[in-house]
């Protein structure tokens, strides 16, 4: 009676830990994927800031070349 | 004796004129930003000092767009286990940078030989509201963090939302209480070290003066004052006490604008004394000379650097 007993708890621990996973997995999911957005936003920055300034930079009037970039003067 | 009557009359009437200058509480300016409370005093108490050698080249294409080289030499402190002795490492950089300004967007960035990326953004998204972020990149994980601020001016105060990476968020809030005197609070949460903290500050400003105090729940409390002696000379002290930890510091610093010049210097009660001198050679062309001597800690200090552009 008591290992039937112990053996429903164990049941019932496992249902309910089901039932929670099953909503706290939506949440989990939720984290992973801002993590992994935020994870691609900073190598997209790390990469791309520099860029973004010169290509708006060059598009502003008057519109300057990339040679006019390079040389010294 | 009738003649003595009309000048203290007309006396009263001046002395009354002038307390009559009434104050319009519906009208008081817009404060100074939170962040910028002790502006004055940091202008000649926190000058750039740097060591060894330092060349910026900067390169203006456009209006809005300009390109930056930068040369450091010299060496770098590291953190030693014993506060006593200081540990400096010979490191040259070379740094590119990158301004964007426009009136309503402002970006600007700086790239290092190791990777770093240092990226500074601000844009006005309305009349009102200024979108500020500020991000240091490197490739380590873990190692990176970024702050967004959002300011809203009101018509007599000022608010500020910051958000940073790690779970950050803090809020400030500045409000004029009369057209001199200034008062705000802050609150900040950080995640990781799982603390909060809570501050105050005041300032107090004249066309000749400007006294301001901060006081934070993590100890600290600054106050300052700087007076304008003339048009090419101020004078400021600062005094800055821990009251978990005990520590004190009083400095003095001046700071003098000239026609060709500007030199600011400080002493401090730690026995350090500093000293920025920024000469203009012509146009353009500026050279710099900076001096920090640290008695105490038998740390010397000295560093050259030129600005082109």
């Amino acid at each position: 009676m008591a290992a039937k007993a112990s053996l429903k708890v164990k049941a019932k621990g496992k249902g309910s830990k089901g039932s929670s996973s099953s909503s706290s997995s939506k949440y989990e999911l939720f984290k992973d994927w801002t993590n992994w957005s935020l994870k691609k936003a900073k190598v997209a920055t790390h990469y791309g800031f520099i860029p973004l300034i010169i290509v708006l930079g060059m598009k502003s009037d008057p519109n300057t070349h990339l040679f006019q970039l390079l040389s010294p003067v | 004796m009738a003649d003595l009557f009309p000048p203290l009359a007309t006396a009263q009437v001046d002395a009354k004129t002038k307390v009559d200058e009434k104050v319009d509480y519906s009208n008081l300016p817009c404060p100074v930003p939170y962040d910028e409370v002790h502006r004055e005093a940091y202008m000649s108490l926190k000058a750039e000092n740097f060591e060894g050698f330092r060349f910026d080249f900067s390169k203006g294409l456009n209006q809005k767009f300009s390109l930056s080289h930068s040369v450091m030499m010299g060496p770098t402190e590291v953190p030693s286990q014993s506060p006593d002795t200081t540990i400096k490492i010979p490191v040259a950089h070379y740094e590119f940078g990158a301004n964007y300004f426009d009136p309503k967007l402002m970006l600007v960035g700086r790239v290092m030989t190791d990777g770093r990326l240092n990226a500074r953004l601000k844009a006005d998204l309305s009349d009102k509201l200024i979108l500020k972020a500020n991000a240091q990149l490197t490739g380590e994980p873990h190692m990176s963090h970024s702050v967004f601020n959002f300011d809203y001016m009101g018509k007599d105060y000022r608010a500020q939302l910051q958000l940073g990476n790690n779970a950050l968020v803090g809020a400030t809030y500045i409000q004029s209480v009369t057209p001199r005197l200034s008062l705000g609070g802050e609150v900040f949460w950080a995640g990781v070290p799982r603390k909060s903290g809570l501050g105050y500050a005041a300032r107090y400003e004249t066309d000749q003066m400007v006294a301001s105090a901060q006081v934070a729940s993590t100890g600290n409390v600054v106050m300052n004052y700087v007076q304008k002696i003339s048009e090419k000379v101020s004078l400021a002290t600062d005094f800055v006490y821990n009251y978990f930890s005990r520590d004190v510091v009083a400095s003095v610093g001046y700071d003098y604008i000239l026609r060709q010049s500007r030199i600011r210097g400080k002493v401090d009660s730690n026995g350090v004394t500093s000293a920025l001198l920024e000469e203009r050679l012509s146009m353009g062309l500026n050279f710099l000379l900076s001096a920090e001597i640290d008695h105490k800690k038998k740390d010397y200090k000295f560093g050259f650097g030129l600005t082109v552009g």
